[in-house]
């Protein structure tokens, strides 16, 4: 029922390490796949651990294969919301409208309090968060919504989240100045800019014991 | 502090959410069975958070968080229900949002009063995004004996040569509290406060550098603010009053009826207006500081 002093969750993966309980990463950059590639490699859980996924662009299979690739067994422990594909078991949940954050909310808010029934510790994720942005009619509803039942979980249980935000999406607004003022708000940011067919440099803050640039292969 | 918390539910389990709430020695529970009733007693008392059940005969749960939003946006609303989210319509209230709590949870009444607290305690459903070190912020904030400073007027002349400097409609020195913003000047307007949530101050105070929106019109976080419409807003600038710790309390602030942009140099000039203002409320809590105890008094 409240924060604890438990264990980091592991990001074997990527060149982290490690992210402390209750940490909500801003990830952002301009190239979707780049972005999936380090969020499902950050989100993707353990064997003690459950993933919460909230996806706009994908359906609930598709988003537990990307967790399966990027950490073997992940997919089978995450449980998805999506506006996408049919529902396939428990562990996928479909909404008709991705604008419908009230919908979206509960419905995520519910996953997180289903898998601690199982266990306490959760990766959480919105992939992508841009496209609720782009689908909702005020901005502020999607802060109503990152404050109510995003950032409210990682405070409340043991577990680290990561809201992914395509920087090239058209969100009619000034996404720098939109982008810095929502990193306040998280506990790190990383921001991904691809270097190569298969690279990128990440650029991170607030992740102890992390450079402040890395190189990773996606 | 005693909290008063609006409780709806059906009249066969009203007792077991309301006392869940007593439990908690600062909070008080005042009940209601219907939506109507409800929505009554919002007309006639202030509350700080709702905790209402889905079903009700004469409607359901989302319009008595529709009603109280509407009047105080900010105030935080919990669905304590046994209906399953897949079973709640919310066509019609697509961004209300609102804390989902699961009745047929093993600890669900337990946990409400914790759920309650929390929302309350962390402003956890604003529409805005507060800095990572809110508390710090505030607590820096509250330093500041504002009602105790002789800075009325320093304020009112310093927006008054921001608005003619700048040749704009409005200028002001604006407080970012808890809440809502409190404006210590302005020239142009009265206004007293603004809900935190409906300001640009809040997302402005959040970059280091002085923000510009050239066109409300063209920004979505704000081109659906009715409070921004009805004020006559088009255009905003805002740099941030940082105290010496680094925590930003407030802004200085410039807007205009229609659009305008800003050079380099006059936001540089307006950051400039936002040091002073700092530098008068430091310099007069520093002369309220250094007096002795009776002369202060």
């Amino acid at each position: 029922m409240s924060v604890s002093g438990s264990t980091a969750f592991d990001v074997e993966t990527l060149p982290i390490d490690r992210v402390d309980d209750g940490t909500s990463i801003l990830l952002t950059g301009d190239d979707t796949e780049a972005l999936k590639t380090v969020f499902s490699r950050i989100v993707a859980a353990d064997e003690d651990e459950r993933s919460i996924v909230l996806a706009t662009n994908a359906g609930g299979r598709a988003v537990r294969r990307t967790l399966r690739n990027a950490k073997s067994g992940a997919g089978d422990r995450a449980s998805v919301l999506t506006c996408e594909g049919p529902d396939h078991d428990d562990a996928v949940t479909t909404v008709d409208d991705i604008g419908d954050l009230t919908r979206l909310g509960m419905e995520f808010s519910s996953l997180v309090a289903a898998s601690q029934q199982s266990t306490a510790r959760f990766r959480a994720g919105i992939f992508l968060c841009s496209t609720i942005c782009s689908e909702v009619e005020d901005t502020r509803s999607v802060f109503r919504f990152l404050n109510t039942n995003f950032l409210t979980e990682l405070r409340r249980g043991e577990g680290i989240g990561v809201c992914a935000i395509d920087t090239s999406a058209d969100l009619e607004t000034d996404i720098n100045s939109m982008i810095s003022g929502m990193e306040t708000s998280f506990s790190a940011r990383i921001d991904i800019k691809v270097t190569g067919r298969t690279d990128a440099t990440l650029t991170v803050s607030g992740l102890s014991g992390v450079d402040e640039t890395v190189d990773v292969t996606l | 502090m005693e909290r008063t918390i609006l409780c709806v539910d059906s009249p066969e389990r009203i007792a077991t959410v309301s006392s869940a709430i007593e439990d908690h020695e600062d909070l008080t529970a005042i009940e209601a069975t219907s939506v109507d009733e409800a929505t009554q007693l919002l007309e006639d008392e202030p509350v700080v958070c709702v905790v209402t059940a889905y079903d009700f005969p004469d409607g359901t749960g989302l319009e008595i968080v529709e009603t109280i939003r509407s009047e105080t946006p900010q105030t935080p609303c919990v669905l304590f229900t046994d209906v399953s989210p897949g079973d709640i319509e919310t066509s019609s209230f697509e961004e209300l949002i609102v804390e989902y709590l699961n009745r047929d949870l093993p600890d669900a009444t337990d946990r409400l009063e914790f759920v309650v607290n929390d929302v309350i305690d962390h402003s956890a459903q604003v529409g805005f995004l507060a800095p990572e070190d809110e508390d710090e912020r505030l607590e820096t904030l509250a330093e500041y004996d504002i009602d105790e400073l002789p800075i009325d007027e320093s304020f009112d002349r310093l927006t008054d040569l921001i608005a003619d400097h700048f040749d704009v409609a409005v200028s002001f020195v604006g407080l970012i509290e808890k809440d809502e913003e409190n404006f210590l000047a302005c020239s142009g307007a009265d206004w007293d406060s603004l809900t935190r949530e409906d300001t640009m101050c809040t997302h402005s105070m959040l970059q280091e550098d002085v923000m510009v929106v050239e066109d409300i019109a063209d920004d979505k976080r704000f081109n659906k603010n009715e409070q921004l419409e009805n004020l006559g807003i088009v255009s905003y600038a805002g740099a941030n009053m940082t105290a010496p710790n680094g925590q930003v309390i407030g802004q200085v602030c410039v807007l205009d009826h229609e659009s305008r942009s800003y050079s380099p140099a006059e936001r540089e000039t307006l950051q400039q207006y936002a040091e002073t203002a700092m530098e008068i409320l430091e310099l007069r809590q520093s002369v309220l500081e250094a007096r002795p105890p009776e002369v202060a008094q």
